[in-house]
């Protein structure tokens, strides 16, 4: 998919990552990697812990700014400079904000805003990002919550839910951007096992109904069942990637067949 | 009790006074207080170290002392300044203001580490959330920082407007009319200066009782969503 679609104009891609190094101090923990996204697309980065794969995601938001690399929301470059002192910065911090705007992001322990209750979390993007009337987000963020099935907790507060809800909160309050690429940084990994369930059924939900989705995961299951594509990253790199059939089915890299054999224990 | 209500309109004038330079200085001292910690938070190793100077320097000093300066001394090299410019003949500050500025630089430092504190108190993943979803950065102050920032330094900065309101004292060495100046005119005139200053005490009692009450009802309305332990 990335060598078919490289060169054409990025235009046709939803979103398109190039490229990107990361370095945290003397580390290099993101060594060049890229990645396309179609509509509709399910992506599923997985790797051990240490590979790079949070990190990936938190630079396509701009939580972590690359140091170098291009990324592209609906053919529109994000604009980056470079300080005096050789640090690598955002451009148009407005510009930023627009393309977070457009970019859901599902958080490992939820993130949810703690003095707000759950109608109110989900309202409060439509509301003070979108400038949507009232009215009309409450009704769009109620739909929502009975979407992930909790629309009972609307008026209780992120402390009084179970992990499991919060977290189908938190998946209601990126919905509520009416995002065009939802990125998920490991939703189920701060779960207990019980929970796990109903977090990954409504991301199937979500996946079904043509979401594109960047999911960073450890649920093998989910990224065999749900994703399009699947990439495999070891210390930074992208070891191996494809369709997760043939991921999966016939592991070409020693190291992706070694991963799949410890996480199957 | 008659010579007290004889005296009832300067003391209770001089109250209001109390309560006027009380507000101004933590008005003031709020806004020195969030500049601080910005500061003292903030990438820019400048910032960084006028801040750390400032809130180490206040921190260490009698706020008395600081006031005399900033009043007499400083009336004296603004006129000195005046006077070999020629741009102005002469100045003097006003005691209100003088106090003010002082009390509210001196409890700016507090407030620093108020401030710090309660930000650094603020789980990160729901600063990053209002990032996440493109809030910009006066939004993500006014809508996730500010509730949260004023929970976790609601206590604290409660003790600071309570020993602040108590501090107000002190500008009536300045020679400003407040309650502690205007019950040792009335207390001396009289002679009843036992009777007078426990006036005062009465009065300063009243004030913090209901700073808190006004303190206890801030804490539950910025808590909402805590659970209670």
């Amino acid at each position: 998919m990335a060598e078919s679609a490289a060169g054409q104009a990025a235009e046709k891609t939803t979103l398109r990552v190039e490229d990107i190094h990361k370095s945290f101090g003397s580390l290099e923990v993101l060594k060049g990697l890229s990645l396309d996204a179609g509509d509709g697309d399910v992506i599923a980065l997985i790797g051990s812990s240490g590979s790079g794969k949070s990190t990936f995601l938190r630079c396509i938001n701009l939580l972590e700014i690359p140091d170098a690399g291009r990324v592209y929301l609906r053919g529109e470059l994000i604009e980056m400079t470079k300080t005096k002192q050789g640090e690598t910065r955002p451009a148009d911090r407005k510009q930023v904000d627009r393309i977070r705007s457009r970019l859901g992001m599902v958080f490992q322990s939820f993130n949810l805003w703690s003095h707000m209750t759950i109608l109110q979390n989900v309202m409060e993007g439509p509301v003070h990002v979108l400038a949507r009337s009232k009215p009309e987000a409450k009704d769009q963020a109620m739909a929502l919550l009975d979407k992930v099935g909790i629309a009972d907790k609307a008026g209780a507060y992120p402390s009084h839910l179970s992990g499991g809800q919060q977290q189908r909160a938190a998946i209601a309050r990126a919905l509520a951007m009416d995002p065009d690429v939802m990125l998920f940084d490991e939703p189920t990994s701060a779960l207990d096992p019980e929970l796990v369930g109903e977090v990954l059924r409504v991301m199937r939900q979500l996946a079904e109904e043509g979401r594109t989705m960047i999911v960073v995961t450890h649920e093998m299951g989910f990224a065999r069942d749900v994703a399009s594509h699947v990439i495999f990253l070891h210390e930074g790199r992208v070891e191996e990637e494809g369709a997760p059939d043939a991921m999966f089915g016939n592991a070409q890299s020693p190291r992706f067949r070694q991963f799949l054999a410890t996480t199957r224990n | 009790m008659d010579v007290v209500l004889e005296y009832r309109d300067p003391i209770l004038r001089g109250a209001g006074v109390t309560i006027l330079v009380a507000l101004c200085s933590v008005i003031l001292a709020v806004g020195f207080g969030l500049l601080g910690a910005w500061g003292k938070l903030s990438g820019s190793p400048i910032a960084r170290r006028v801040c750390g100077s400032y809130t180490t320097l206040v921190r260490g000093v009698p706020d008395l002392v600081l006031m005399l300066l900033l009043f007499y001394g400083g009336q004296q090299v603004l006129n000195d300044l005046g006077a070999a410019t020629g741009w102005w003949s002469y100045l003097e500050i006003n005691q209100f203001v003088a106090g003010v500025c002082t009390i509210g630089f001196i409890f700016g430092a507090y407030m620093t580490e108020t401030f710090r504190g309660a930000y650094l108190a603020i789980p990160r993943g729901q600063i990053e959330a209002g990032i996440a979803c493109g809030m910009s950065r006066g939004k993500l102050f006014r809508r996730i920082l500010w509730p949260q920032l004023a929970r976790y330094a609601l206590p604290s900065f409660g003790n600071n407007w309570l020993v602040l309101l108590k501090t107000t004292a002190l500008v009536s060495v300045l020679g400003l009319n407040e309650l502690v100046r205007e019950s040792f005119v009335a207390g001396r005139s009289t002679r009843q200066l036992f009777t007078f200053f426990f006036v005062a005490l009465i009065i300063y009692l009243i004030l913090t009782a209901i700073s808190d009450v006004g303190l206890r009802w801030l804490e539950r309305r910025y808590s909402v969503g805590v659970r209670r332990s």
